[in-house]
């Protein structure tokens, strides 16, 4: 989900919630490295029998990571992969059950973040090309660049990170290298023995972490499931910790990076990945392997790890959602059910946040506060199994309504303090610098980042939690992410910060050119990005009003990801790279980047509705009809939301037609509403390719279906702009704003690509088949016996059956022969010979594997047998946290009904 | 007149007797209307009930069967017969009897207070126990002539809370196959018990074989569909939430009625819902039945010892059948007086 600063926020009121991961290093015995023995007992004190990759989360960072040398090939980025899963596994030595989920399909709801994603994803890297480019260029031109290193391609094209996309060979590559690791551990490493494996590759529909889910609730229907599984997930998406919530097992925890780790790695230079010189200095040479893979290029301290312990927010909310003498009895499971469903409200990958609900504003406690004090009237909750009670809902809807105004004036107000404030402390420093001149020891530099108040340890600064992007996997994980290191909250409204960054906001070739031609080839560069920002042209922007005002005081740059360094160096005087400034960007730099911009919606002043309708959506601001229509598509989205993460996607057709959230006083009549989904099919994967993938991507997609994307006749060249424009819609930096990209029309869509599915190649096509979940494990697992002797033996029974759930160890659900796979053969690494080895014979078996199927809904409850451990809270956390909840949330005129 | 003498227990202390493992041959159900039925038609599931909750609730509208007829062993005999002829082979089994019948005599070394009349008969090497009817009706009519102590609920009520927490517990369907205003709406379902689910079970004491009939109420997760697989059964007690030393004292001697009961039918384990005086139920345990005679013998008072249940069950049973097995036919009568030290067996027929 997409609540971007959800980790932060909720680490930050719950405090206790997270704890570092303690990792068994190898030990070397006679400098001969003795492997960890992962049979040995966990050192986290805790075993856990199954353990969850939501593998996006692990290809991205593997492929493309945000630090450190690129790998040079997909057989790398592979290697990778193995090395970081082998780490995970090692943390959490699952003792029964792993399984590995990749992106399949989305469903429609989802493409329209998949798609600005990879449109902004695609000018982004084609910007970093193209400075490299320039650069190579202005090398050449002055015989830096021997010609070897030319010809060696070590400056490299940047990676396509949008190939990790379902349906692209790269995924078929991913998939067949996990089956081959996957196998190659169950043979060669005997903590593996006891493991079942379950691949769900990119052919199987459904996004990683929900096909998870769903295999979680499709055990805990199971009647031998048991209740008291510990279950781990590894994931980056922020919204792990909501589906960990949801899947009403106590035993549960999230694990990631910790993210907040300051890391004392080298940096390295942006153009070549390598380290030992900035991006001024590079040669273009290739680089010098480290050990046999280049492993040892990152024998720097690895980032640590750290756990979410969904068990002890349960103890958190099981207090701060506790209402005193209600009408019924309390269920905490519905409550946090309820708790989940108003986080959506602030953020969800599916819908944009209400206007009045933000983060940063505690938009989460003004529901919960509001929540508390329905409650009683309500009668009970607002949301029952993934159901959404639509009158309940209209109370809170309502109660926000009320505190509307409220919050956006106090927005402004506070707003305007700071704005204030940072101004006048700027002056001071610039009066304090006049006088130490030269002190350049970067003391209360107006850029250094201020800590947020309950900053964590370390004393690292703390991110504007509002500025935080969308989480997308592999970026902005990291403490190198300008979001988490450089723009504080403080830093984002101090003006003089913000244009610090600009200023220096120009492009890597450009500072090159400065530094490397000095004065006159710097003017002509500058001359040159002014004119490219000037032709993305105000017009192009609908939206109009405020994003195109907005714009001008961030970056010229509307795409520019900006990166810690570049803030860095800003204020060292070191030039600042990979700052694309991009002609489809609608800012103009014209506009005195020191002065705010006018803000036309003016969310603080009356009429703002008008305003807000008239502008974002072009509609006629006397049309509440229309309001109305918005808000009901709003909340069919949530209900959608909803049914996705308690029940499984409950339409894979449906989605919000809207750049735009409603607000709260918009929606009327909720309880007159009736809801129902059409459940639809998912995408084929070339579909969704085709519905999500820039034209410079096309790359990823059969040749056949190019020229819908690129031929000016092509029925839906609509659909791949170019240029797009973005609003920064009242946010500060590009990454926040909204790409106004046209919305897919799924028959149009289909019925272009109708159209060539005839000329596709075999491979082609079985690459856009529908695959099978695969179960591995090892030929001395209990298991082998008893499904060898069905599908191998003489007296073989169906090529189907379901699982003994005593055999399997409690996995739950049906198996069907491979045809692929047949027993007793070799196992060998399926891309280049001898980088993996090769084994004569594989003592591990694969079947398909299908989840026990329910027609059931799922119920929010816990299972008989529940055990909880010892609580995590003690008195002192209890009594802090019951103070908070009656006070929290209740900034903006929440007062409490019963008072 | 035969006697066997229950005193001096020490004659059976030490290990026990060799057990066999009780093993399902066969079930049947008795159908909301008390219908016999030769299948697992009222198998229940159990999903424990939300706290607290008033197990008196719904005590006028209790759906009480009367069983005042006397039923002997058909259910159970009917049962054994239909798996004969499906199996094409006989059941051998030294003693056939309800699993109600086997407590009271595994239970007299320490139940003092208990006293029981049986009829045994004799047919084919087997011995066919059961109670003697007319004796359960007297001791019935006379427990509930007693008014109730002062204060106290009477003992139809407290049957009823029994009951009453069955409902409270059990579900007709796994729960992830049932839905949630079923879970929810159980303490508004009208308590019976006419349906029953019963085990008929293959076990062995000391050299006797048996076959025993007797209700389970649930099980923890689903039959297993290799039989030969032990199934997770779940027995459900309601006992008062002990508050005194001699209350602890009381609930471990009903301890040993729950571990008697569930051992014999080889119910894994016990969940005991604990009451108030008033009958609201406030908190469950769950026992495994196994553990609980070292329980009680290490952390209890130690008012009862397991082993000397089983090797007095293991005694007394080949006294029978050294008593009774050999003759052809007629009916004998067990009988045990409270806190008689012996037990009478004699031919009546
Ligand atoms: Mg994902």
């Amino acid at each position: 989900m997409g609540v971007p600063a959800l980790f932060r926020w909720l680490s930050q009121k719950y405090p206790k919630i997270i704890s570092p991961v303690i990792e068994e290093q190898p030990r070397e015995i006679e400098g001969e490295e003795v492997p960890i023995d992962t049979r040995g007992p966990n050192p986290n004190g805790e075993e856990f029998d199954n353990l969850y990759l939501d593998m996006n989360g692990i290809v991205h960072p593997c492929s493309h990571p945000e630090e450190g040398p690129p790998p040079a090939t997909e057989e790398e980025m592979m290697l990778a992969v193995f090395e970081y899963t082998e780490r995970v596994v090692k943390m959490v030595r699952p003792r029964k059950l792993m399984m590995i989920a990749v992106d399949g399909v989305a469903p429609r709801a989802k493409m329209n973040q998949q798609r600005s994603r990879r449109f902004r994803s695609a000018q982004e890297a084609k910007q970093k090309d193209d400075d490299k480019e320039e650069h190579l260029k202005l090398l050449k031109a002055q015989g830096k660049l021997s010609e070897e290193m030319d010809k060696s391609g070590a400056i490299k094209k940047t990676w396509d990170s949008n190939a990790i996309t379902p349906g692209t060979p790269f995924m078929e590559i991913l998939a067949m290298s996990l089956r081959y690791w996957i196998a190659y551990k169950l043979n060669t490493d005997p903590a593996w023995e006891k493991l079942k494996v379950i691949i769900s590759d990119a052919t199987v529909p459904g996004e990683g972490e929900h096909k998870i889910m769903e295999f979680i609730r499709s055990q805990r229907n199971s009647p031998e499931h048991n209740p008291n599984t510990r279950h781990v997930i590894y994931g980056l998406d922020a919204d792990l910790i909501m589906l960990g919530l949801g899947t009403h097992e106590p035993h549960f925890r999230v694990l990631r990076e910790d993210v907040f780790f300051q890391d004392s790695k080298p940096r390295t230079c942006h153009l070549c990945g390598q380290v030992g010189h900035m991006a001024a200095e590079c040669r273009g040479e290739a680089k010098v392997k480290q050990g046999q893979f280049d492993e040892k290029q990152n024998a720097a301290p690895l980032k640590p790890f750290i756990w979410l312990h969904v068990s002890i927010l349960r103890e958190y909310l099981a207090i701060e959602l506790d209402v005193p003498s209600l009408p019924f009895r309390f269920d905490l499971e519905r409550a946090l059910d309820d708790w989940v469903f108003m986080c959506f409200f602030v953020g969800n990958d599916f819908l944009p946040h209400l206007p009045s609900l933000d983060i940063r504003e505690q938009g989460i406690d003004t529901l919960i506060a509001i929540w508390r004090d329905n409650l009683p009237v309500m009668g009970g909750y607002v949301t029952k199994d993934g159901h959404v009670d639509l009158a309940r809902a209209q109370f809170i809807l309502e109660g926000l309504a009320k505190q509307e105004d409220a919050i956006f004036k106090r927005r402004k107000q506070v707003d305007d303090k700071r704005e204030a404030g940072a101004k006048r402390r700027k002056l001071e420093t610039e009066r304090r610098n006049n006088r130490n001149s030269g002190a350049g020891n970067g003391y209360n530099d107006p850029s250094t980042p201020v800590s947020y108040p309950g900053s964590r340890r370390r004393g690292e600064p703390i991110p504007d939690i509002n500025a935080l992007p969308t989480f997308a996997p592999g970026q902005a994980q990291t403490a190198a992410d300008p979001r988490y290191t450089s723009i504080t909250h403080e830093s984002v409204v101090n003006r003089g910060a913000v244009t610090n960054a600009n200023v220096a906001n120009r492009s890597a070739a450009a500072v090159l050119k400065e530094k490397l031609l000095a004065g006159k080839a710097a003017k002509a560069a500058e001359t040159q990005i002014h004119e490219a920002t000037n032709n993305g042209g105000v017009e192009a922007l609908p939206a109009s009003g405020s994003s195109t005002a907005e714009a001008a005081k961030t970056p010229p740059s509307a795409l520019g990801k900006r990166k810690a360094e570049l803030m860095e160096e800003d204020n060292s005087g070191t030039p600042g790279r990979n700052t694309p400034d991009s002609a489809a960007s609608p800012a103009t730099p014209k506009t005195d980047p020191d002065e705010p911009a006018p803000d036309n919606i003016r969310l603080w002043e009356d009429g703002y509705a008008d305003r807000y309708y008239e502008q974002k959506f072009k509609a006629d601001p006397k049309d509440i009809g229309f309001r109305h229509k918005v808000a009901h598509a709003y909340v069919e989205g949530l209900a959608w939301v909803l049914l996705y993460y308690f029940q499984g996607c409950p339409s894979w057709t449906w989605y919000y037609p809207y750049h735009y959230a409603p607000f709260a006083a918009d929606f009327v009549d909720l309880d007159k509403m009736a809801i129902s989904f059409d459940k639809g099919k998912p995408f084929r994967p070339y579909e969704q390719l085709m519905g999500v993938m820039p034209a410079a991507s096309r790359h990823t997609i059969p040749d056949v279906f190019h020229p819908l994307m690129t031929d000016e006749d092509s029925d839906i060249i609509d659909f791949y702009p170019e240029d797009f424009p973005l609003d920064l819609n009242g946010k500060k930096f590009a990454w926040q704003g909204v790409a106004l990209l046209p919305f897919i029309d799924a028959e149009r869509l289909l019925a272009a690509m109708d159209t060539k599915y005839p000329l596709l190649t075999h491979e082609q096509v079985a690459r856009n088949e529908r695959g099978k979940d695969v179960l591995l494990f090892s030929t001395r697992h209990p298991l082998y016996e008893e499904v060898a002797m069905n599908f191998y033996s003489k007296k073989q029974g169906a090529p189907k059956y379901k699982l003994n759930v005593r055999v399997s160890e409690g996995l739950a659900g049906k198996v069907e022969k491979n045809d692929t796979y047949l027993p007793q053969s070799s196992l060998s690494f399926p891309l280049s010979k001898g980088v993996m080895p090769d084994l004569d014979e594989d003592y591990s078996i694969s079947v398909h594997y299908e989840m026990p199927k329910s027609t059931h809904v799922h119920k929010s409850m816990l299972l008989r047998g529940v055990k909880f451990g010892t609580l995590a809270l003690d008195h002192a956390d209890i009594e802090a946290t019951r103070g908070r909840s009656r006070q929290s949330g209740r900034h903006f005129g929440g007062v409490p009904l019963n008072d | 007149m035969a006697e066997f003498r229950i005193q001096p227990l020490a004659r059976f202390e030490g290990s026990s007797a060799a057990i066999r493992r009780p093993k399902e041959i066969a079930c049947f159900s008795y159908d909301e209307n008390h219908q016999l039925r030769l299948d697992d038609s009222s198998l229940r599931y159990y999903y424990p009930p939300r706290l607290p909750v008033d197990l008196s609730q719904g005590f006028d509208t209790f759906k009480n069967l009367d069983d005042n007829a006397d039923d002997h062993l058909d259910a159970l005999l009917t049962t054994i017969m239909e798996m004969e002829k499906k199996d094409g082979k006989r059941c051998e089994a030294d003693v056939v009897t309800w699993r109600g019948m086997m407590t009271k005599i595994m239970a007299a070394p320490f139940d003092y207070f208990n006293d029981f009349e049986m009829n045994a008969t004799c047919f084919q090497g087997t011995i066919f126990l059961e109670e003697n009817h007319s004796y359960k009706l007297a001791e019935k009519a006379e427990q509930n002539s007693k008014p109730p102590r002062p204060g106290a609920h009477s003992q139809q009520m407290m049957s009823y809370w029994g009951y009453k927490f069955e409902t409270l517990c059990l579900l007709p369907a796994p729960w992830g196959e049932t839905s949630r205003e079923y879970i929810e709406g159980r303490e508004n379902e009208v308590v019976s018990n006419y349906a029953q689910y019963c085990s008929v079970v293959k076990t062995g004491i000391g050299n006797i074989s048996l076959v025993l009939g007797g209700e389970v109420d649930a099980v923890w997760d689903t039959k297993p569909t290799d039989p030969t697989q032990p199934t997770n059964w779940i027995e459900l007690k309601t006992a008062a939430a002990p508050l005194t030393p001699a209350d602890a004292l009381k609930h471990e001697r009903k301890l040993l009625k729950f571990w008697i009961q569930s051992f014999l039918l080889g119910v894994p384990r016990i969940v005991v819902g604990f009451r108030s005086a008033s009958g609201i139920l406030t908190h469950l345990e769950e026992l495994d039945t196994r553990s609980i005679p070292g329980n009680v013998k290490r952390q209890g008072k130690a008012s009862w010892d397991g082993n000397v249940c089983i090797n007095f069950a293991a005694a007394f049973l080949d006294a029978l059948r050294k008593t009774i097995g050999r003759g052809e036919g007629g009916v004998w009568r067990i009988r045990r007086r409270e806190r008689s030290p012996v037990i009478e067996i004699w031919k009546v027929e």
